[in-house]
């Protein structure tokens, strides 16, 4: 019962957090909002009962990615005047929501109509079992995003670097 | 219960595809797309612990693991993009447009 509102706290959480972070219109609110609703989703996979993705989420997500993403919006200094002019902002979201809205509603039908009657209860998933299925199982995937993200790195090195005049 | 976490994921999804479509601001783009692969990552983890195994939670760190690969590269772009066009609108990115074909 407990475990049940703290996943309705957190996931009404998350859907506003979320609606403002895709409808306000300057970045710095809209990259805050985006901290709260990845701290939601960290909370949603606590009460998954899955601790490595819980700490994988608060540690790269909202520790790395996001303190990223606001330092470049500060790098860059960004005024008002430099955002994009959006005078129709409001009519473009309920149309492109009356577009997605159909295939939402229909997946959530099907949902509903699907039965789970064969699952297990919530089981805890320990670091140690998660880290012999990576290790014994995906090995050659581990690998390769490990040259991906050198790749990556390199890459943005390269593409960031000033370029000299011609 | 299962359930809740399936609809919570596509609702998720949905909010991050039209954040993704109606919006031109490129960095609330990219964090729209972010929110997607989120849901995804949700979606994995919940069945994952429901059904009693760890590939899900495997699948989702491989998620996050491009995730962050896609976030360097992405910094990358506003940084030159930026300094190119001084606004973040993505409707002036049309630096590959020919020119020529519209005469």
């Amino acid at each position: 019962m407990l475990s049940n509102m703290i996943f309705i706290i957190l996931a009404t959480n998350l859907l506003i957090s979320s609606f403002v972070m895709i409808s306000t219109k300057r970045v710095i609110d809209s990259a805050l909002s985006m901290l709260i609703a990845l701290l939601s989703i960290a909370g949603i996979y606590a009460t998954l009962q899955s601790s490595f993705m819980f700490i994988t989420q608060i540690i790269i997500y909202a520790g790395a990615i996001l303190s990223l993403v606001i330092f470049i919006i500060m790098f860059l200094n960004i005024k008002d005047k430099n955002l994009p002019h959006e005078p129709h902002k409001t009519r473009d979201m309920i149309l492109t929501s009356l577009v997605v809205f159909p295939i939402t509603a229909v997946l959530i039908y099907f949902i509903k109509l699907s039965d789970f009657s064969n699952l297990n209860e919530k089981t805890t998933s320990s670091i140690g079992k998660v880290g012999l299925e990576l290790y014994q199982n995906y090995v050659l995937p581990f690998e390769l995003i490990s040259i991906l993200l050198l790749i990556s790195l390199v890459g943005s090195i390269t593409l960031a670097r000033k370029e000299k005049d011609v | 219960m299962f359930k809740n976490y399936l609809i919570l994921s596509i609702l998720l999804f949905s909010l991050g595809l039209i954040g993704a479509v109606s919006r031109r601001n490129i960095i609330i783009i990219y964090m729209s797309i972010e929110l997607m692969l989120n849901a995804v990552s949700i979606m994995l983890v919940s069945y994952s612990s429901f059904y009693n195994t760890n590939t899900g939670v495997v699948l989702s760190i491989m998620v996050t693991a491009i995730a962050a690969a896609e976030a360097a590269l992405f910094m990358a772009l506003f940084v030159t993009l930026y300094r190119k066009k001084k606004s973040l609108d993505t409707s002036l990115f049309n630096s590959l447009k020919d020119t020529n074909a519209t005469k």
